[in-house]
């Protein structure tokens, strides 16, 4: 049915497509705002004017970032944790997902009960420091791995979609002489491919973006994540913008950028792989949200 | 037949035997379950017997469970502390304007993203307004500050180009809100669209057409067929997010926080984290904790009540 559009619709609709684009450009424009001082030099940089395009264009800020032994060790322990953490999380977590998607499992009730409570209610985060303590976690690397392998929103997220795969195909696996491990790993995991890469992106990105355990767990230099060091950095700038000593104290190794530069440097180095990843995700994790916001 | 007269008893035995038995049947899935039965209990239950702290002494030697009960001191010491109400106050105001604006945005962007003709604009539009969910709330500060910074942030380059005086935004009392509030939009309301997007997609086109026919314009066929359509979607998370009205999310305020705008910044948690973590006055900070779980528990529970009588739209 194709209906004349009205003198109010038309305006409507202008107005909406620029409402919408400069919308998406405040959104895109910062980042890209970043990239450009990244790529600039840090001394040119300091005349300001630079907004669409890099003006002494230079890899300086990120040979030096990436020469920085503190910066490469922080990536590291970031690398560490976002892949095993989330290979650790998305395994057990599609585990459990599988076992509270039959409905036939006496006590599921109680089960999934058991894990939403912890959503709605906690000990805060004292005891849970306290704990961490206890279990000697506070100085070993597994204190970003073991306490984050679950998150109750995923676990519905993966029984929901176990959910809708039809109890035919485990009945022929069945007869076919095949165990419940063997019906997870041969049918349901293949199937579930769109919800294991949600999965796997929500819990990837909450590794790499994770900066307050590091910061307030943690005292251990070596043992902080990239995040965290980032936080560092930025907690000082704006003392110092706070305390209005706007002092440039480079030493002579870093006399080839400032430590502005270098900073929008790291900056676009950490948020660089979530760039790359997440468009390609995208119509996976739509689903995913809508299946996890869908009450079970 | 002598067996007859505890039949009850008999059958009470044998159904508690098929329990076992049906239990043993699915033994394997009680294995994965395991690991995250076991998780729970440690990082979800544990703390919270934790709590007790906040009416023990702490002893670094001997852990919470033989620490020595106090009784009320550290409550009492939380209650009379003289920033009490301002603490509270902050926590919910935060909370508040968050959600006063930040709970509408999406549903609104939604809403016009809903009327986008394009698919090639509405799915780059889209991709755009999903990154800065997905980046960390450091890198958004970072972003910030740099924008906001009274040396080359872009903000001050234009008010001086307008031959105005810069501004230290983030040291400012009176921008703090709108800073907090700014961020929090920016970085959630592409993502949060989502979930009000599939509500509207998942509206029948039948209804619409229907309305056209009987002559309802554009505006009338919002307000009568897509509103009341993603009013399910919305009232569950309406009751989501006033779990959280106490939670004024303390990782964006501590990133934000400047020495200057501590009274109207410092919420219970960024508190919290400070008596606690910072100063080690464990049994202190467990009771500010234990209080904003309490209040926030309250909460979701009577959100939860109000609209399970009120409509048929709840959690539980």
């Amino acid at each position: 049915m194709v209906l004349k559009e009205s003198i109010g619709e038309k305006i409507f609709k202008v107005c909406n497509y620029t409402f919408l684009t400069f919308l998406g450009f405040s959104t895109f424009y910062p980042f890209f705002y970043i990239l450009i001082l990244s790529f600039n030099d840090g001394y040119d940089a300091l005349k300001g004017g630079l907004y669409f395009w890099p003006r002494v264009f230079t890899l300086q800020n990120y040979i030096k970032a990436f020469e920085d032994p503190l910066i490469l060790n922080a990536f590291g322990i970031s690398l560490f944790r976002t892949v095993v953490g989330t290979f650790l999380a998305v395994l057990l977590t599609a585990l459990a997902g599988y076992a509270l998607a039959r409905k036939d499992l006496p006590g599921r009730g109680i089960i999934t009960f058991f894990f939403f409570f912890t959503t709605i209610f906690s000990g805060g985060l004292i005891p849970f420091f306290i704990l961490l303590r206890s279990l000697h976690l506070t100085r070993s690397v597994w204190i970003y791995v073991l306490p984050y392998l679950y998150s109750f929103f995923n676990i519905v997220i993966m029984r929901t979609y176990f959910q809708t795969i039809p109890d035919e195909m485990r009945e022929s696996a069945v007869i076919d002489g095949c165990g419940e491990l063997g019906i997870f790993l041969k049918i349901y995991l293949p199937l579930s491919g769109p919800m294991l890469a949600t999965i796997t992106l929500f819990y990837g990105v909450g590794h790499w973006n994770d900066w307050f355990v590091g910061a307030f767990f943690v005292s251990d230099k070596s043992l902080k994540p990239a995040a965290t060091l980032l936080q560092k950095i930025l907690s000082e700038t704006n003392f110092e913008q706070a305390t209005d000593t706007n002092r440039m104290n480079f030493n002579i190794n870093r006399a080839k950028t400032t430590p502005e530069a270098l900073r929008m440097a790291f900056l676009m180095i950490i948020t660089f792989p979530i760039i790359c990843v997440y468009p390609f995700l995208q119509k996976y994790f739509v689903k995913g949200v809508m299946i996890g916001s869908v009450k079970g | 037949m002598k067996i007859r007269s505890s039949t009850s008893t008999r059958n009470k035995v044998l159904s508690n035997k098929k329990t076992w038995k049906r239990m043993y049947d699915y033994r394997v899935l009680y294995l994965f379950l395991l690991p995250a039965i076991i998780f729970f209990f440690i990082f979800g239950y544990i703390p919270m017997y934790g709590l007790t702290l906040g009416f023990k002494e702490f002893r670094f030697d001997t852990g919470i469970l033989m620490s020595p009960w106090v009784g009320l001191k550290y409550v009492k010491r939380f209650f009379s502390y003289f920033q009490f109400w301002t603490l509270i106050r902050n926590s919910f105001f935060i909370s508040f304007i968050k959600m006063f604006f930040g709970f509408p945005a999406p549903i609104i962007l939604a809403l016009l993203l809903n009327e986008v003709r394009s698919t090639k604009f509405k799915r780059t539009f889209q991709t755009v307004s999903y990154l800065p969910y997905f980046v960390s709330w450091v890198v958004v500060a970072t972003m910030f500050s740099k924008f906001l910074s009274p040396n080359q942030g872009l903000f001050n380059d234009i008010r001086m180009a307008l031959g105005k005086e810069p501004i230290f935004f983030l040291g400012q009392v009176k921008y703090f809100y709108i800073v907090i509030v700014t961020s929090d939009i920016w970085k959630n309301i592409g993502f949060s669209s989502i979930i009000y997007l599939a509500a509207l997609s998942s509206i029948s086109p039948n209804l619409y057409e229907a309305a056209s026919i009987d002559g309802a314009g554009k505006w009338k066929q919002v307000l009568h067929i897509t509103l009341p359509g993603i009013m399910p979607t919305v009232g569950i998370l309406f009751i989501l997010s006033m779990g959280s009205l106490l939670k004024a999310g303390y990782e964006q305020i501590i990133l934000f926080q400047q020495p200057p705008t501590i009274p109207v910044s410092e919420v219970l948690e960024t508190y919290s984290v400070k008596v606690g973590l910072q100063q080690g006055q464990y049994s202190y900070a467990t009771v500010v904790g234990l209080f904003q779980s309490v209040v926030s528990l309250i909460i979701i529970v009577t959100t939860n009540t109000i609209a399970r009588k009120v409509s048929d739209t709840s959690l539980w």
